[in-house]
């Protein structure tokens, strides 16, 4: 008899077991959903408005400031007092940025010492302290500028954003949302699949009958291929319907990657739950696996701002690979053979996988 | 004479450094219907284990449907009905039969009849997770056997069931050894040991030598299996 029969057995049967688990069925198409919802609507790297308390001694000195900062529509001034008042509002929370003028030579101030302009950034959150100090930066020669009346007598510069104009951070999240979402539901389901037949006795029983390892890991792996290609589009359509994700490149090339991609986390789930001794130390080993993933991956923090051994590893993820190539192709136009260069890596990751999954596969329970 | 279908000699596996079997001596000859008995943890489910290539021993030698101990025998020849309900909750009966008998390559009508021989019409449709213990059990039973293997090993099939199935399971059994089917089957019950042709009787990992359940009573002295339980515990 050939393998074919069995394989596609083993497949029926676990679609057929996913469709009467409907708890888990849903999960798999609400979770993608969910999350872009939270990508698009909620998540954004950075604040979209600055909180600002401005001090000085003088009056005017405050009111020219604060003129310029109301022309920056990410600008909030939260205060506005006298020496010291600034950097209270940001030791106590209520301003993001804290800005001290100093006394200005004036008739009411006449020996007052030359001194820079003192700014306060609260640090608390590292992620926004690059971004605050930028800003007071500009702010502050913007205030120059003004003071000097060469607004207007000078070229400026232009800027010319390519692929996302409007730097959306929705639109950058959501092509690594398409790996993301597959990465998580395949390692979880291969793990705890895997885990839950070992601790009810299915396994021992598959093991006995003459379907052999690699058609057992083919039959459990070919339905989730739909699944995650389901799951890819879901969350593309969602961006495309809900945030106007742009689909520029071969998009075709991106969800012909997806069963590839969904398949090395599912046979990836299956290593894991091999060597695992419940559902518990299974759940342990998917999460182990996924976080760093989304923490090397680009996801969230761009690679370029890690040290070179954390990008080297991060390229050992299949999550690297194709976010890389979700955001060539969606947002830069990749062409397929661009797109479809991210199958290199992630084949490579399947064969391992593979074979750590068939090596470790015929533990009983 | 047919040759052997299961010949150990003895066998012995060490898990976690741990001797858990040591000197299995068992033959079981096509027809025969053989008991491996004694308390948990005494050894009975590694030795099945062993018999069907899940397990590989690391002691003696043997030979299981023609292929040497250790490697996996002709799981078309084989039926393996585990310790713990081996069938998808999530799945009807006639859904669970389909499957074992598909990987089987079994013809069209194997699950009708499965079905009909073991009394499973009225539970056919029904899930698994519906089923009472006593159907689901006859139910992994249909299906461990369905393929008409030349050997069949049992782990604690009657382990929870009603007198009714309980007896229509032996029936079943007997029925399956006139058919020339060689059975092993484990069972921590004594009494239920002694309709048997031969037992081995097990303690803390070594088996007594393989005998009818008379000749061993003969051989202890003792009136009962249950005696000679325990007169083999207390030395």
């Amino acid at each position: 008899m050939s393998a074919v029969p069995r394989v596609a057995a083993v497949a029926w049967l676990e679609s057929l077991r996913l469709r009467r688990t409907p708890t888990t069925f849903t999960l798999l198409i609400l979770v993608p959903l969910l999350q872009v919802l939270l990508f698009g609507y909620a998540i954004r790297p950075q604040p979209a408005t600055l909180s600002v308390a401005i001090a000085a001694p003088q009056r005017a000195s405050v009111e020219a400031l604060a003129q310029v900062l109301n022309r920056d529509p990410d600008v909030r001034i939260v205060a506005i007092g006298d020496v010291g008042d600034a950097v209270a509002a940001v030791r106590s929370g209520r301003a993001r940025l804290g800005i001290e003028i100093p006394a200005m030579r004036s008739f009411a101030f006449p020996d007052a010492p030359v001194r820079p302009i003192h700014v306060v950034i609260d640090t608390s959150d590292a992620s926004l302290a690059v971004p605050a100090e930028a800003r007071a930066q500009a702010l502050y020669w913007r205030y120059v500028a003004r003071r000097a009346r060469v607004e207007s007598s000078e070229p400026g510069i232009t800027v010319e954003r390519l692929y996302n104009p409007q730097a959306r951070a929705d639109w950058s999240f959501i092509p690594a949302l398409v790996g993301v979402t597959v990465m998580i539901a395949a390692i979880m389901l291969g793990a705890i699949g895997l885990a839950r037949e070992r601790e009810v006795g299915t396994w021992e029983a598959l093991l006995a009958l003459p379907t052999r390892r690699w058609e057992i890991l083919a039959g459990k792996t070919l339905p989730f291929l739909i699944i995650g290609l389901a799951q890819g589009v879901i969350v593309l359509a969602a961006g495309r319907l809900l945030f106007d994700l742009p689909l520029r490149g071969a998009v075709w090339a991106l969800l012909a990657l997806l069963p590839l991609y969904a398949a090395a986390h599912l046979v990836l789930g299956q290593a894991i739950a091999a060597r695992a001794k419940s559902q518990m130390a299974a759940l342990q080993g998917a999460v182990a696996f996924y976080l760093p993933a989304m923490l090397l991956s680009g996801f969230l923090y761009p690679r370029e701002a890690m040290p070179a051994w954390a990008q080297a590893l991060g390229s050992a993820f299949p999550l690297t690979h194709f976010i890389a190539a979700a955001r060539a192709c969606l947002l830069r136009g990749a062409d397929a053979a661009a797109v479809l260069s991210a199958g290199a890596p992630i084949l490579a990751f399947l064969v391992c996988a593979t074979i750590v999954a068939l090596a470790t596969g015929r533990q009983i329970d | 004479m047919a040759e052997p279908l299961v010949e150990m000699h003895g066998v012995g596996l060490r898990l976690g450094g741990r001797h858990v079997l040591a000197g299995v001596d068992l033959t079981v000859a096509p027809g025969a219907l053989v008991g491996l008995v004694g308390a948990n943890g005494g050894g009975k489910t590694t030795t099945l284990r062993l018999i069907a290539g899940l397990l590989r021993p690391d002691a003696g030698h043997g030979r299981v449907l023609g292929v040497a101990l250790g490697r996996r025998p002709s799981a078309e020849r084989l039926g393996y009905m585990g310790q713990r309900l081996a069938l998808y909750p999530e799945l009807s009966v006639v859904e669970n039969l389909s499957f074992r008998a598909t990987v089987h390559g079994c013809p069209r009508d194997t699950v009708d009849r499965a079905i009909a021989d073991y009394g499973l019409a009225s539970v056919a449709q029904a899930r698994l997770a519906t089923l009472s213990g006593g159907w689901a059990r006859r139910a992994q039973f249909a299906a461990s056997v369905l393929h008409g293997p030349a050997l069949l090993l049992l782990d604690e099939p009657t382990a929870g069931l009603d007198v009714v199935t309980r007896a229509a399971l032996w029936s079943w059994l007997a029925d399956l050894a006139r058919r020339g089917t060689g059975i092993v089957i484990s069972t921590h019950d004594l009494a239920e040991a002694e309709r048997l042709e031969a037992v081995l009787l097990y303690h803390e990992g070594r088996p007594s030598q393989q005998r009818s359940p008379a000749a061993l009573r003969e051989a202890y002295g003792a009136p009962t299996l249950e005696a000679v339980a325990m007169a083999r515990a207390a030395t």
